[in-house]
């Protein structure tokens, strides 16, 4: 009985997360005319393919957009703003949590509210800061403006993280004789590593999921990412290429949430450890 | 138009002062752009993507002989109003950036194309008035922009449907819609929105709007650019928009966005939409059996006999103060209308040219150009060469000239005007009354005083005259 | 001796650590937002760039406006709605995914699947999914019998919220329910074996033992789902576009349909600006109560 309630809810929740990507996977293989049928028509299932199915949609994505570019220019932005958010934001974070004392707690709140600050306007004062810096157009203009958003958020991040990690493990590597400097470079690394697997999350899932940026900086079509490229290139004036769409966001997600997939319980043990041994 | 500028203003300053500081904190690497000759086209991704195609290749042909170095990029539509703000704030981006309707709140920022004008209209003859007054503000005595090319926009209707109802050659007034809404209802009752007009905030239902204001004989503003929305010909084209609301459509119509009237037309959801040819064009790539069934209507008459349509969009070329080759930029402009004729084809028929002339023979002496290029046209779409059947089946479009007008009339564009259509205003005050939200009277009341209050800001500027002659 | 002396300093590394990250905030973030607010006080346009000073000449037009009010109103209401139905779900969620059960990696890779899409792809699938002439959800719904008139998702203004609501919780639900997993995980086993030695039964375990010791991890989940949906322009833009008849604008996207579609700067500057006041007192509220109930939990 319990068991039963139990795949119940799992395949509930199943459906709720994933009818839209079935619906996605059904329309990138549909022909137009079996897709354009008004939803009054009982007799024409929508959930199946009532004509033979088709690659026509997946041909256009792949033949006559770039879309493997996007996917190569998405992957150099990620790294990129990984690298940078990590470098920048885990110091940050660990000066607040270990070496700031009382002050550092506020500092950290007052740089996680820059955070807060809504996107829509920022995008008119920095294109003329990416125009000045000559990098209009240019993928370097998402990698400088991207860790505007993720670096406050991880720097507050790594902050509360370190509060909840033991400080008896750096004080001992003290009182063995490490230096302040060593015990941060060589000890607090290892402490860290679960946070940084937050950050590395954090900061892949706004980077791919960021538009309005990538619009006010990318003009050519080689130089998009997947979020920008995809709807500019598929939605033709008065056309939306559906099916072409809906692959365009099929073959990105699956692959990504593999991955996320995959390390997800990494993400889940980090958690877990640095509240534990508290 | 205004004194030269002095130095900067204080925002400039500002922006360019801590820009500046920031640059030099964390970019020491800024490089020079090497001087060489380029040119940057960005456009709207055409309604016909076979246009596109053409356009392209056009440029980069054009580049070749030139020694230009040509890139296009295309964007959505939609997106069309964000680039332009980066570029002015960047003051830096595209030489040629093509708008889809008059950017009247850009003309600060962009060339006079006055002489462009000219050397095209000495070339082909005249532009047409209705380009004109979408692309010359009279306050300023500018051209803010240069039209290439105007679209019609007539009523698209499924011939074997209104057949069925005795209307074979489809509606012709308005009031016709709303006669043929419960007809269409009772012989198809699987058509869920027999009349499909939107009411949204997108393009399509935008012109509508207007083309029912205005066959009305109602209009946002006067030809003296005075707020006349507030009268009693537009309280009868809203009172109207709710009858044929309740006859012909349901909510849907509101949420409809540009896609929408062309896929519930190829899905045969709906009987009459007011669209381009792109609809048709569409069905006619997908191979949708629905394609033989379109055709098309010129605008419908109104209760005095009145009859207007927006063009549908209008292709207008902006040349930004800031743009790196200007004069390059001008120089493609005016072959691109040499060869209007392979644009025209290249769009198969959706862009009309904004000089007629620029489509005629070329061994017809200047007088007589327009006329021929008219009469080209007017050949070309009674005899579609691109897969009509019946090959006549655009006639209608041909006529065009007769009922299409500009946003603004039966004034010139402006950018009051510019934000009243961008803002959605009207598609809103119909959407308002159709949905018993408000009276059709409180409807216009409400969009009224909104469009007067943005026509005040814009006065303010300098950029938009009358205000005497405003309604209250 | 000085060297060591300098490696020493927690005050020489802490500011050295924290430069970075200061920099990039005051320079890249700071400035700009400064821009951002002068520009509110303006009645900048799109065209021109330059600076007139309007006062409080834009809120005060706002605040009388009704279209803002209602995007405001709706803000509110989407945020609220969205993470109040995230809560509940996630919870439910992360016990079920707790468990032990076959095909449970293939269940849990279908619920990550809306984190992993782009949201600009996200928005534009729901869109087809609720256009109201095509809707595969009202073809189920017809075809089971189950409705017999008609929903029109987008073009009804209170279905129209409930299905931006809808998109909202459904891309926010992995990411709170990994957290909520991960604050289940970390409870110790002690606490609950010893409610379970008191007798208390699934419910009685959830509510008065585990929810509590969940608060601080689910506030903040909350507050990052707060943060997520308020200030989120792509999906209100491109399910609805503020339509109909700008009933489910949302401030992002009035500030945008204003300030950059509209050409009306500093309007739209004004408009945007408006919420930040509110975020913080939100976020300030949650991170006070989470860090109140984690010392309560102790």
């Amino acid at each position: 009985m319990k068991r039963v309630a139990l795949y119940a809810a799992a395949l509930g929740f199943m459906v709720f997360a994933g009818f839209p990507f079935y619906w996605m996977l059904v329309t990138t293989f549909k022909q137009n005319r079996d897709l354009y049928v008004g939803a009054s028509d009982v007799s024409h299932i929508p959930w199946i393919f009532n004509d033979p199915p088709t690659l026509d949609h997946v041909r256009l994505l792949f033949g006559e957009t770039e879309f493997p570019r996007w996917v190569l220019n998405t992957l150099i932005v990620v790294v990129a703003v990984v690298v940078i958010t990590v470098a920048v934001a885990v110091p940050a974070g660990y000066s607040l949590a270990r070496l700031a004392g009382r002050w550092g707690e506020r500092m950290g709140m007052g740089i996680f509210f820059t955070y807060l600050i809504p996107p829509t306007l920022l995008f008119v004062p920095f294109s003329r800061l990416v125009a000045l810096l000559g990098l209009h157009n240019s993928l370097g203009a998402l990698i400088l403006i991207y860790p505007t958003m993720t670096i406050p958020f991880c720097t507050w991040l790594v902050m509360g993280f370190l509060r909840s990690v033991p400080w008896e493990i750096e004080e001992q590597a003290m009182i063995d004789g490490y230096s302040r400097l060593a015990v941060i470079l060589r000890v607090a690394p290892r402490l860290i590593v679960p946070g940084i697997l937050t950050v590395v999350v954090f900061t892949f899932t706004l980077v791919m999921q960021e538009f309005v940026y990538a619009l006010t900086f990318i003009s050519s079509v080689e130089k998009m990412t997947i979020s920008l490229g995809v709807p500019i290139a598929l939605v033709r004036g008065d056309v939306y290429h559906w099916g072409s769409l809906m692959a365009a966001a099929l073959f990105t997600s699956i692959p990504l949430a593999i991955v996320y997939n995959l390390f997800i319980d990494r993400f889940i043990q980090g958690f877990t450890m640095g509240a534990v041994k508290g | 138009m205004t004194k030269p500028r002095k130095g900067m203003d204080r925002r400039e300053f500002v922006t360019t002062a801590t820009g500046a500081a920031v640059a030099v904190a964390l970019a020491p690497t800024i490089w020079i752009k090497r001087q060489q000759k380029t040119l940057k086209i960005l456009q709207w991704s055409h309604f016909v993507p076979s246009y596109d195609g053409w356009f392209d290749k056009y440029a980069k042909d054009w580049g070749t002989s030139q020694g230009v170095d040509v890139t296009v990029d295309h964007i959505s539509l939609a997106d069309l109003g964000t680039r332009a703000n980066a570029e002015v704030a960047a003051q830096q981006g595209h030489d040629l950036f093509q708008f889809l309707s008059p950017p009247g709140a850009f003309e600060p920022q962009t060339l006079d194309m006055a002489d462009v004008v000219q050397e095209a209209a000495r070339r082909h003859g005249p532009i047409l008035d209705l380009c004109k007054r979408s692309t010359y503000n009279p306050v300023t005595k500018r051209w803010f922009g240069f039209s290439d090319n105007y679209v019609p926009d007539p009523g698209d209707y499924l011939k074997s449907i209104w057949t069925e109802i005795g209307m074979p050659d489809g509606p012709a007034t308005w009031e016709d819609l709303v006669k043929a809404a419960p007809l269409i209802k009772a012989k198809h009752p699987e058509i869920q929105i027999p009349i499909g007009i939107g009411m949204s905030q997108e393009l399509d239902s935008n012109m509508a709007a207007r083309a029912m204001i205005w066959s009305f004989d109602g209009s946002v503003q006067d030809a003296n650019e005075n707020v006349v929305l507030k009268s009693d010909q537009t309280l009868e084209a809203v009172t109207f928009g709710v009858r044929l609301f309740k006859a012909g459509m349901n909510p849907s119509v509101m949420s409809w966005n540009a896609a929408s009237n062309n896929q519930a037309l190829n899905a045969r959801q709906t009987g009459y939409i007011l669209n381009s040819i792109s609809a048709y064009r569409t069905a006619q790539d997908n191979k949708l059996p629905v394609a033989d069934d379109i055709f098309f209507v010129g605008a419908l008459k109104g209760p005095r006999g009145t009859r207007w349509a927006s063009e549908h969009v209008m292709g207008i070329y902006t040349i930004w103060k800031f743009a790196q080759s200007p004069d390059t930029a001008k120089r493609f402009l005016l072959d691109l209308i040499g060869h209007y004729r392979d644009a025209v084809l290249g769009s198969k028929l959706y862009n009309f040219p904004s000089f007629p002339g620029s489509v005629a023979d070329a061994s017809v002496p200047l007088a007589q150009k327009p006329d021929a290029g008219a009469r080209w046209l007017e050949q070309v779409t009674a005899n579609d060469p691109f897969g009509s059947n019946p090959p006549s089946k655009l006639k209608p479009i041909s006529t065009a000239l007769q009922w299409a007008t500009n946003i603004g009339h039966p004034g010139p564009a402006n950018p009051a005007e510019s934000e009243v259509f961008d803002t959605f205003v009207l598609p809103t005050m119909f959407a308002n009354a159709a949905t018993d939200r408000m009276t059709p009277k409180q409807a216009l009341d409400d969009a009224h005083q909104q469009v007067k209050k943005i026509f005040e800001k814009w006065r303010a500027k300098g950029l938009v005259a009358g205000g005497s002659g405003d309604h209250a | 001796m000085t060297r060591r002396a300098v490696a020493d300093r927690e005050d020489v590394l802490g500011v050295l650590m924290l430069a970075p990250s200061l920099a990039y905030v005051i320079l890249l973030v700071g400035v700009p937002f400064f821009l951002a607010i002068l520009l509110s006080f303006s009645n900048a346009t799109a065209g021109s760039l330059r600076f007139e000073w309007a006062g409080f000449g834009n809120y005060g037009a706002i605040l009388g406006d009704p279209i803002f009010q209602r995007a405001l109103r709706n803000s509110v209401v989407v945020t609220v709605g969205s993470q109040a139905l995230v809560v509940v779900l996630a919870t439910a969620a992360a016990q079920v995914f707790r468990a032990t059960f076959r095909g449970k990696r293939f269940a849990r890779f279908i619920l990550l699947l809306p984190w992993a899409v782009p949201v600009s792809l996200a928005a534009i699938a729901w869109t087809w999914i609720f256009d109201s002439t095509f809707s595969v959800i009202n073809w189920t719904l017809k075809a089971a019998g189950l409705l017999h008139g008609w929903l029109y998702w987008l073009g009804d203004p209170a279905l129209a919220l409930v299905a931006i609501i809808i998109v909202q919780a459904w891309r926010i639900l992995p990411f709170a329910t990994v957290i909520v997993l991960a604050g289940l995980a970390s409870i110790p086993q002690e606490i609950v074996e010893a409610a379970i030695v008191d007798g208390a039964g699934f419910w009685r375990r959830l509510f008065q033992v585990e929810l509590p010791l969940l608060l601080p991890v689910v506030t903040v989940a909350v507050l990052f789902g707060v943060v997520y949906t308020a200030t989120d322009l792509g999906v209100v833009y491109i399910l609805t576009g503020g339509g109909p008849a700008n009933t489910t604008h949302v401030l992002p996207t009035l500030a945008f349909q204003r300030g950059i579609l509209g050409a009306d700067l500093g309007q739209g500057a004004a408009i945007a600006v408006f919420l930040l006041p509110f975020l913080i007192v939100v976020a300030v509220a949650m991170l006070r109560l989470a860090r109140r109930a984690e010392v309560g939990a102790r």
